[in-house]
């Protein structure tokens, strides 16, 4: 067993956002073992202040590039809550077909590009060209539907256009649907060999199990994934339901000097959300073509180890293609109709809960009789797992000790941990550092 | 198709010029004959971009290029080389130079792509532009119109 470690890794890669894992063991003693966000506030609650209820969806979505599709979902639902704005059907079911587009998109990222490389033993997805370039090139062609899958329904899947209160201020043709639903089945094969790559690297997911509590929107008779209301479950199965309206006290806001970024806890002393959560709380409403993938994939609930999240968004990504083949025949089945936007029919408050690919996504919002807004309050997924983060590392760093791994282990075990929750911290820059050189 | 693709943070100052030419093009009717596209976030998004039906497209970012804070130049990827120094390619830890040679390793097929770049006064993780680019800014947008010929 290690007698000392130091480990600092400052700026964990492959994760979106700024993190820290530091871990210390002097003679033996851990005397460190933490999971630090230093990012700054960034006072998008603050900005909404003021502005009108047809704008703040176009602000919100612009706190994160990633699930600007889940902001503008969260937003608006909360914002209709808050107007008295029961939206129609189909506006409801093309809502749930971009929320598919997104957490797809998101999924293929993450597993492809963010954890993959750590399966295959490289650094990066660099180092996967030469040796596993077709599945970069699967991995690309699936993002690339992704990404169309949104635009189609929202406009552009970056910071869609066309989902506003009240509903869409433009539609889908049938023949648009249809030419989507022959794309999202012809990629069914593409999700076949993803299944049989996640195989065969899954001796490599470090077998970890901590039991902790499980936090998914729950809808009745489907898949959770906005509206309805919120349900744990913990390792033992226990269940327990809450009203979205309650969210504070469900997710009960902290701080901790390690972070600037806000911790949250429930019935124990953190939970996690996002994949694993999802199919830990709904795995009963997983399409069946999902279910059979989870059962290859050795995923049942409730699954208790934090690197199957990875596992859990493959799938997702196949419930979402299947699911979304079903909406679209739906929707043709019905006939896409022409509908103005539902008018509001009250001012006041509401709140939302949209399942954005990391985990809950709550928005509360009140607004004035002139419909500005006087308040807003958002609670990102990824603050909801900083603090199962931390959980997991206190029972993990002693089992890598006690396991005599290598230090090196332990960063790599705890980076692929991060990694793992897909945390999605906040944006950091992008702009070019260049030299001429003709 | 041809795109005009804005790239940057809307939360890191001037690293967010390329995302608002983009908007501004759009919001003045400015995007005749070619699509403006902010693409904030993930850079990997802009491979979607690179197609058969791309004629060409005009990447627009803050650059440290040496130059004047609020200077910018037009340039091809192949004149600069990258003084950045990352890992791999990452969503939020990107680096536009990665994306193209990520994209020439795969064999993807790469439109003629130009740079706009703006040298940068500040980038600091807060909202808005700096003064220097906020002074600018029409003559940015009359230079990026003017590449598609709709200045």
């Amino acid at each position: 067993m290690l007698q000392n470690v130091d480990i600092d890794i400052h700026h964990l890669t492959r994760v979106e956002g700024h993190g820290n894992i530091v871990v210390n063991v002097t003679d033996g003693t851990i005397e460190t073992c933490e999971w630090q966000v230093p990012e700054n506030p960034r006072f998008f609650e603050a900005m909404v202040r003021g502005r009108h209820y047809s704008e703040v969806a176009r602000i919100t979505s612009r706190i994160c590039g990633i699930c600007a599709v889940g902001h503008t979902l969260a937003s608006v639902t909360a914002t209709e809550a808050a107007l008295g704005i029961e939206v129609t059907p189909q506006t409801r079911t093309l809502r749930t077909i971009l929320k598919h587009a997104e957490n797809f998109d998101s999924h293929v990222l993450h597993v492809y590009i963010l954890v993959a490389p750590d399966l295959f033993g490289a650094q990066s997805v660099f180092p996967l060209i030469p040796t596993h370039g077709e599945v970069v090139v699967r991995a690309l062609k699936l993002k690339r539907l992704g990404h169309e899958w949104g635009s189609l329904i929202g406009g552009r899947t970056t910071h869609p256009v066309t989902v506003v209160p009240g509903g869409f201020t433009s539609l889908p043709s049938a023949a648009d649907l249809v030419a989507l639903r022959e794309r999202l089945l012809d990629a069914v094969p593409d999700l076949e060999a993803t299944v049989e790559t996640i195989l065969s690297v899954a001796d490599q997911l470090p077998a970890f199990d901590r039991p902790t509590e499980y936090m998914a929107v729950k809808e009745d008779g489907q898949y959770g994934l906005f509206t309805g209301s919120v349900e744990t479950i913990l390792a033992d199965g226990d269940r327990a339901r809450y009203d979205i309206e309650d969210y504070r006290s469900i997710t009960n806001e902290f701080m901790l000097p390690q972070s600037t970024a806000k911790h949250t806890k429930n019935r124990l002393r953190s939970y996690a959300a996002g994949a694993l959560a999802r199919v830990n709380v709904n795995y009963d409403q997983l399409h069946p073509e999902a279910k059979k993938v989870a059962e290859a994939l050795g995923l049942t609930p409730v699954c208790t180890n934090p690197y199957m999240n990875s596992v859990a968004q493959v799938v997702e990504c196949v419930h979402s293609v299947y699911e979304s083949v079903r909406l679209i025949d739906e929707l043709l089945a019905e006939g896409i109709v022409e509908e103005g936007l539902v008018q509001p029919t009250r001012f006041g408050s509401g709140v939302s809960a949209v399942e954005v690919p990391r985990g809950i996504l709550y928005h509360d919002y009140s607004y004035d009789e002139n419909g500005l807004c006087t308040r807003a309050n958002c609670i990102i997924p990824t603050n909801q797992n900083h603090g199962n983060i931390q959980a997991d590392f206190e029972e993990l760093v002693p089992q890598l000790l006690e396991s005599g791994a290598s230090e090196d282990d332990m960063a790599l075990k705890l980076s692929m941990l991060v990694r793992a929750y897909d945390p999605c911290i906040s944006c950091s820059t992008h702009y070019l550092d260049v030299t001429f050189v003709r | 198709m041809r795109y005009l693709i804005g790239i940057g943070t809307y939360m890191g100052l001037d690293d967010s010029i390329g995302l608002r030419i983009a908007e501004e093009i759009a919001a003045r009717g400015l995007d005749r004959g070619f699509r403006a596209i902010e693409l904030p976030g993930n850079l990997l998004d802009l491979l979607h971009y690179f197609g058969p039906d791309t004629a060409d497209m005009l990447v627009i970012d803050s650059a440290r290029m040496g130059l004047a804070p609020g200077e910018y130049r037009f340039f091809s990827p192949d004149d600069v080389v990258t003084r950045k120094s990352l890992d791999g390619i990452s969503t939020h830890e990107g680096d536009l130079m990665k994306v193209f040679e990520f994209a020439r390793e795969l064999g993807v097929a790469v439109p003629p792509v130009t740079l706009m770049g703006i040298e940068p006064a500040e980038i600091a993780p807060e909202m808005g532009l700096s003064a220097v680019l906020e002074a600018r800014f029409d003559e940015y947008l009359a230079a990026a119109a003017g590449f598609f010929g709709t200045a």
